[in-house]
């Protein structure tokens, strides 16, 4: 399981928000689910290319987590929905945290 | 057990009488854990129907609710692991998620597991009974529904780290194991071929849609 601190890696987002409203998804590194699997699911629900997907998808697995979105609260809970119901774990937070 | 393959337009693999009703059995089990009753019970019953709830807090009754109150998280780790907190550090952010969200991911895991159930003990018309056959568009489905079933064995298996992952794997047919951790980590072996199979013909279809949810910042 990842490190449960460390608050100091750098979103990466590919587009920028207002920071007054933005907030992220993040998705934690599991032991139970294929990389294979997490990359399927970064490109069929976000439709991101393989390799964007690919990218997270290694990210989450080396570093314990990634960003894997950005925009309003509201957004950031349907993405965070949408990853429970792949079984992936995501959380959501302030951007700026 | 036989992998997925691509036929006739579907993705077929193959269980005998015995792995699928070993499989039907961990998919009742979890459908049971998130609050679904006994599937053997109520064949005809939809996905939110009430009953005898283990883990579930108020069963939601037909359509949709919107709670009010706070819904606390499950006791149950493997069903957490299911419906997981969307917090680590703010209880507020997570209480918020959960009361607006959890009965709806329930209730679509719950269909999700139903419709696998039934696949898996009635198997599907035309084909020979051996076939467990997906639709390429069911087939999102049934592959999130294979992890839900590796995530709350995982979690009865105490694979916590990738360590302890490959170490299952690793350890496979070891004879000293006790039966139940040996039965269990070999259910979940097959379970995680069987979502490797199917991803991978998934994965080479033509027609793979290019799905994704619709917002723009990809």
């Amino acid at each position: 399981m990842p490190a449960t601190t460390a608050p100091d890696t750098r979103p990466e987002v590919d587009e920028a928000t207002s920071t007054a409203d933005a907030w992220v998804t993040i998705v934690w590194n599991d032991p139970v689910n294929l990389m294979t699997y997490v990359t399927y699911v970064f490109q069929t629900y976000f439709g991101y290319p393989r390799e964007k997907a690919d990218r997270l998808m290694r990210q989450v697995h080396e570093e314990g987590r990634a960003v894997v979105s950005t925009g309003n609260r509201e957004a950031m809970e349907v993405d965070v929905q949408a990853m429970h119901s792949y079984g992936l774990w995501a959380t959501l937070q302030r951007g700026g945290q | 057990m036989r992998a997925f393959r691509r036929q006739k337009g579907r993705y077929v693999a193959q269980l005998d009488a015995g792995e699928r009703a070993v499989v039907a059995s961990v998919v009742a089990d979890v459908a049971e854990l998130l609050g679904a009753g006994r599937l053997e019970d109520s064949p005809a019953a939809g996905p939110t129907s009430s009953g005898p709830t283990s883990d579930a807090g108020a069963s939601a009754p037909d359509g949709w609710t919107l709670r009010t109150s706070p819904v606390p998280p499950p006791r149950d780790p493997a069903v957490r692991r299911l419906l997981p907190d969307a917090s680590r550090d703010d209880p507020e952010v997570a209480g918020e998620f959960r009361r607006l969200t959890e009965d709806d991911l329930r209730a679509r895991k719950v269909a999700r597991l139903r419709t696998l159930w039934t696949s898996l003990v009635h198997g599907e018309p035309g084909w020979p009974e051996h076939a467990l056959v997906v639709s390429p568009r069911s087939a999102d489905d049934v592959v999130a529904t294979l992890t839900d079933l590796r995530l709350v064995l995982g979690e009865r298996l105490d694979i916590r780290t990738d360590a302890d992952s490959e170490a299952l794997y690793d350890g496979l047919g070891d004879e000293d194991e006790d039966d139940v951790r040996a039965y269990l980590a070999s259910v979940y072996g097959a379970l995680s071929w069987l979502q490797e199979s199917l991803l991978a013909v998934m994965l080479a279809a033509p027609e793979r849609p290019g799905a994704g949810r619709g917002r723009s910042d990809g």
